[in-house]
């Protein structure tokens, strides 16, 4: 598998070694910025006559690890000739996929609403009608299958018919399985209204 | 009550639970039931490319809950379902691996060496055989070294082990962890310590909470759920839709055209690869007993042993490993198998959960409430029984009834599920990705908890392609409250000694290893960690 992992081929810049200069900075400023300022109790503290491990004790722990980590890291990438490669296209991907997300949770939210805002009857609200079908339905049904075809669609670098059905399909599979057998069980986003 | 009372009342638990159903006059439980339905759903999802039996575990996991509730009843059927899942997806991964050449799961690779080249010799029927047969024994054989040693290390544990001493145990557990799993130490050391500091956000001891940048959000800590769905099904199902993505499509499976010849196994064929099915048994026995080493290395570490004693006693121009002989199926598949069982190991007798079917199995113990999987489980009561002791007892019950199933129907289902292999993996990954993030929402009722997850799904998306190992974030995330309740305890029981993990001998010995574990293997260097 090691082979084969576009991480480790050999490039120009030695990814782990950054990386674990940067682990060694970001340990560094958890321990003596984060966790002084976002912690009440220190690394001990005093209470009624007594000392006792405070607050901080823990995430101090972490910190320290995550910079021998970091330390660990930059001694193992100075030794050795197998580098990590983190690629530019790993970004533009996260970046794509981060987008997918955003509107499917659009989608998702605002779909119910705005529909019963346009067809409900008026003076009506989605927070009344999110037990109720068909308006219980409508942001999982398109937020879910717009996520789910639109990432077919990105993989097969073509819109059909097909992975539009897919995602469909799959959201009402998903009604099937989670919504209809359980009462008590609610589909997103109808728990935040 | 003694060991034999909680024992038959773990049996009792299993069998004469609620009625589900009822076959020929013969009631069956509802837990009898549930552990078959895992069993075959897992089958299903080791024959499918692309799942793991931990997706299908993370996403029945808010369903059972929902339908059994958070009382002790619910343990045993929900418990049932996840252990059937685990056990059936370690068999149904040899499926696609002997007739595709594609690996249901990362441990079947090696299945493919003599598997496809069997199949392609027209004997795929007596390839499924000889992997159902040694899949079945090394998980019988991993079953039974759990059900005897981990009641053992448990008593040992909680019979020697003081405060500190345990403090000190969480730390070496983690450290091997960190510095085993992956090929860098460093790496390992670094994501179990993103783990901690994750498990820190939020929590402690002050009215004020910790770490949580202002954000009342993150007040009560990052949800469990939220979490470990993120950083191991999402970061791995984001993962995968990029490396399709960058292929252009998915990989098509061609169905292979060979014409079959009818297989069976006969008697000498079973003499045939009885050795190597032992050797490897024990070889994934031992790696599974030791958290964080997963079933790939125990299958790569059978395959190769297997392959050294075939060469050593067969001549030359015989056929050798790799070119479709069942000696070749056996130690892979008895090695990969004979890890899910003594992984629980860990589980019952230290609370550390060895890989990512224990992480569920732990998930559901601790939603549902009622067992705490540790070395507690097992104390004997003066008086009175350990409901505890019972839900163990139920649970090995129930491992061995997935056994009995697995190799009584096991076998005929699994050599049904070469049509999983035709789902494309592209079309697939999305509906995982929405089932996954329906089942957070699920168990938290909250947008935020969606967010948080993919917050999650991301890191551990950057986590794999920096070639750091998800696992040790994991497990440290999981164990990092016992970690500080530990400590603190130790620290007050010894008065408040500030040196309290260099009280005894025996913590400081479990430094030493600590330490000399991280060292090392990150010595021996990064390859040759691996």
């Amino acid at each position: 598998m090691k082979e084969s992992d576009p991480l480790r081929k050999a490039g120009s810049t030695n990814t782990d070694l950054v990386l674990g200069l940067i682990v060694l900075g970001v340990s560094l400023a958890i321990a003596f910025i984060w966790i002084p300022l976002d912690v009440e109790t220190g690394v001990f503290e005093k209470v009624r006559r007594r000392i006792e491990i405070g607050d901080a004790f823990a995430p101090a722990f972490a910190a320290t690890l995550l910079g021998l980590g970091g330390l660990l890291l930059v001694v193992e990438a100075l030794r050795s000739t197998s580098l990590t490669r983190l690629s530019g296209s790993s970004f533009f991907f996260a970046g794509g996929l981060l987008l997918a997300f955003i509107v499917f949770f659009a989608l998702l939210r605002w779909t119910g609403p705005v529909s019963v805002g346009l067809f409900g009857q008026e003076g009506m609200e989605y927070r009344l009608l999110r037990d109720t079908v068909p308006w219980k339905y409508t942001g999982f049904v398109l937020g879910g299958s717009a996520l789910v075809s639109g990432l077919i669609v990105f993989v097969e670098r073509q819109l059909t018919i097909r992975a539009i059905a897919i995602g469909v399909i799959a959201t009402l599979v998903l009604i099937l399985i989670y919504d209809l057998p359980f009462d008590d069980l609610l589909l997103p986003p109808n728990g935040d209204f | 009550m003694g060991v034999t009372e909680h024992i038959l009342l773990g049996v009792q638990a299993v069998f004469a639970g609620p009625e589900a159903l009822s076959v020929f006059g013969f009631s069956l439980s509802i837990t009898i039931v549930m552990v078959a339905c895992g069993f075959l759903l897992g089958i299903i999802v080791g024959g499918t490319p692309g799942l793991a039996g931990p997706m299908a575990m993370a996403i029945s996991l808010p369903i059972l809950i929902s339908a059994f509730g958070y009382t002790p009843d619910a343990l045993l059927p929900v418990l049932g379902f996840l252990i059937g899942i685990m056990k059936g997806a370690t068999i149904g991964g040899a499926v696609p691996a002997i007739l595709f050449n594609t690996p249901g799961t990362p441990d079947a690779y090696m299945t493919t060496l003599d598997g496809y080249p069997m199949t392609q010799k027209g004997e795929a029927a007596r390839a499924l055989r000889v992997a159902h047969f040694s899949s079945a024994s090394g998980d019988t054989f991993s079953d039974i070294v759990l059900i005897v040693c981990a009641p053992f290390l448990a008593i040992l544990v909680e019979a020697y082990l003081d405060l500190p001493e345990k403090t000190s145990l969480l730390i070496l557990s983690m450290a091997f962890i960190a510095a085993v799993v992956g090929g860098s130490p460093a790496k390992g050391l670094i994501s179990a310590a993103l783990g901690l500091l994750a498990a820190y956000i939020g929590t402690g001891e002050d009215f004020t909470p910790r770490l949580t940048l202002g954000n009342q959000g993150l007040a009560s800590g990052f949800s469990i759920a939220a979490v470990v769905l993120g950083v191991l099904i999402l970061g791995e199902v984001f993962k995968s839709i990029e490396d399709l993505w960058q292929e252009g499509r998915g990989n098509q499976t061609q169905a292979t055209k060979i014409e079959q010849k009818p297989g069976r196994l006969d008697g000498q064929t079973i003499r045939r690869i009885f050795p190597f099915i032992a050797r490897s048994a024990v070889i994934g026995t031992a790696i599974g007993a030791l958290p964080g080493i997963g079933s790939t290395l125990a299958a790569t570490l059978g395959y190769t042993s297997g392959k050294m004693r075939y060469e050593k006693t067969h001549q030359d121009g015989e056929q050798r490993f790799g070119d479709g002989i069942p000696e070749g199926i056996a130690a892979t598949e008895a090695a990969n198998s004979s890890v899910s069982g003594a992984n629980l190991i860990p589980v019952l007798s230290l609370g550390v959960p060895g890989n990512a079917a224990a992480v569920f199995l732990i998930l559901a113990a601790d939603s549902i409430g009622g067992f705490n999987p540790g070395p507690s489980v097992f104390r004997m009561p003066s008086e009175g029984i350990n409901p505890e002791l019972v839900i163990a007892f139920g649970l090995f019950t129930m491992m061995m009834l997935a056994n009995l199933m697995n190799w009584t129907v096991g076998g005929v289902f699994m050599r049904s599920m070469g049509i999983m292999t035709r789902i494309p993996k592209h079309r697939l990954l999305p509906i995982i990705l929405l089932l996954t993030l329906t089942a957070i929402y699920i168990q938290e009722t909250k947008l935020a908890a969606i967010w948080i997850a993919i917050g999650f799904g991301f890191l551990g998306y950057f986590m794999r392609r920096l070639a750091i190992s998800p696992l040790p974030f994991i497990i440290a995330f999981i164990l990092g409250g016992r970690l500080e309740d530990t400590a603190r305890q130790a620290f007050s029981a010894t008065g408040g000694d500030p040196w309290f993990l260099f009280s005894s001998v025996t913590s400081i010995v479990f430094l030493i290893m600590s330490v000399g574990v991280v060292v090392m293997l990150s010595l021996r260097g990064r390859d040759a960690a691996t």
